[in-house]
């Protein structure tokens, strides 16, 4: 008897171990197969915007299978892509299509049903697409989200859809930006959708802002900024402004022989200084200034560091 | 016709510039990798060729003398990336890059820097 139950047992097991298996494999196999399809359909999309892009004008186009399950975000997708990775594109096309297949509204409704990063997904794609200020309203619900990708995206979708209020905006945003986040509200500024000028960012006393226009002269290498630079080295504000502003000056690659360059290094620990040198020695300062602005201790680690600094990799 | 090869890792990024030159009455063939592009560059000449990121050139091949054969200047090589450091880009352009463009980019002036390019060449 006990024989008989072992060997049932047994038969069970291998059937219920086959039956897994053979469910996995069939599960691999649709998902790699529904990749393919998409990614034709992703394709296909792509085309039929590029075209009618590139004519400007007439009805908006035919997306085939758009009733699908998955297609619209497919299409939500490539719409955002392209405006990701392009400037100076015409965008009343890509608002009709929009409007025409509902992508906004759409998307509206998945961020309202997910949450934590997928929501944030969501909305990074919705801040991609070209906007209406009623869509941006609808997801000012998010604002106080205790994610903080959902936050920031909220954020960028509100830049997005009225970029007159950037500034506003951006100082009104409750927690500090990381560097993650000035690096994707600069791509929007580089895609031409923020007017800003850097001026009246570095200038202002928002923490926010000022981080922002100094990442602007950093990219942009404005030299005339100089001035704004050396005021924030020297101020008492946040130390982290003033080390932001210094790395700004490095990456301008300006003369570091100042009374104000001085003051601030003698403020920050050694690990902050150490981190520094690096950095300056990637840009291409010479050892003798690096002698002249660390002291004797840390001499030795800036000249190996000159010395072996392999800068030109490509 | 001119021929031109775009080779990028991204097959979408590869599609949007592919379809954006669409109309310009040149063969425009992809490249998914350095092996695909350097199959492709030894069974035909091509006339420009736009790689799409820098990490190409960090392969420790010597990608712009692969494409181009001794003696020529041809193929032109264009650069789409997102780097901004000017050491990168410096070290591009001495590898013998003839252009860099930077992500976001137009995709009208990337038409008109291909089309000017190429008309220069008849």
């Amino acid at each position: 008897m006990t024989e008989r139950l072992l060997i049932v047992y047994t038969a069970l097991a291998a059937l219920a171990t086959a039956v897994l298996f053979a469910a996995l494999c069939v599960a691999k196999l649709r998902a790699r197969r529904r990749s393919g399809r998409d990614a034709v359909l992703r394709s296909k999309y792509l085309r039929i915007l590029m075209l009618y892009l590139l004519s400007g004008e007439g009805p908006v186009p035919r997306f085939p299978l758009i009733r699908r399950a998955g297609a619209r975000r497919l299409l939500a997708e490539t719409v955002a892509g392209l405006t990701g990775v392009t400037c100076g594109l015409d965008v009343a096309p890509l608002r009709r299509v929009v409007a025409e297949y509902g992508l906004d509204r759409w998307l509206l409704g998945c961020i309202r049903r997910t949450s934590g990063c997928r929501r944030a997904r969501g909305l990074m794609l919705l801040a991609r697409l070209p906007l209406d200020g009623a869509v941006a309203a609808r997801a000012a619900r998010y604002a106080r989200s205790r994610n903080r990708r959902v936050r920031f995206q909220v954020l960028m979708v509100q830049l997005s859809a009225d970029p007159s209020m950037a500034l506003r905006l951006m100082a009104e945003y409750p927690a500090p930006f990381s560097a993650c986040e000035v690096g994707e509200i600069l791509i929007l500024l580089r895609r031409g959708m923020l007017p800003i000028a850097y001026g009246p960012l570095v200038e202002s006393p928002c923490r926010n802002l000022r981080v922002v226009g100094l990442s602007i002269v950093r990219q942009f290498g404005i030299e005339e900024a100089e001035r704004h630079l050396l005021r924030i080295v020297d101020g008492d504000e946040a130390p982290e402004l003033g080390r932001e502003a210094l790395y700004t000056l490095c990456a301008l690659r300006r003369p570091l022989t100042r009374r104000h360059v001085g003051r601030r290094l003698t403020a920050m620990s050694p690990a902050e200084r150490k981190a520094l040198m690096r950095y300056m020695a990637a840009e291409g300062y010479s050892p003798g200034l690096l002698r002249r602005l660390f002291d004797a201790r840390e001499r030795t680690y800036c000249e190996s560091l000159v010395q072996s600094y392999k800068r030109s990799l490509a | 016709m001119h021929r031109i090869l775009i080779v990028s890792e991204e097959e979408f990024l590869c599609d949007v510039i592919r379809l954006s030159l669409a109309d310009m009455r040149a063969d425009v063939r992809c490249a998914s990798g350095l092996a695909a592009m350097e199959r492709l560059s030894r069974r035909m000449l091509f006339d420009l060729v736009i790689v799409v990121g820098t990490s190409l050139f960090f392969s420790g091949r010597d990608v712009v003398r692969m494409l181009r054969p001794p003696g020529l200047r041809r193929p032109l090589v264009y650069v789409v990336a997102w780097q901004q450091a000017e050491q990168s880009v410096l070290s591009l352009l001495e590898c013998g890059v003839d252009q860099y463009l930077t992500f976001p980019v137009s995709l009208q002036r990337l038409r008109a820097k291909v089309a000017n390019e190429l008309s220069r060449q008849l």
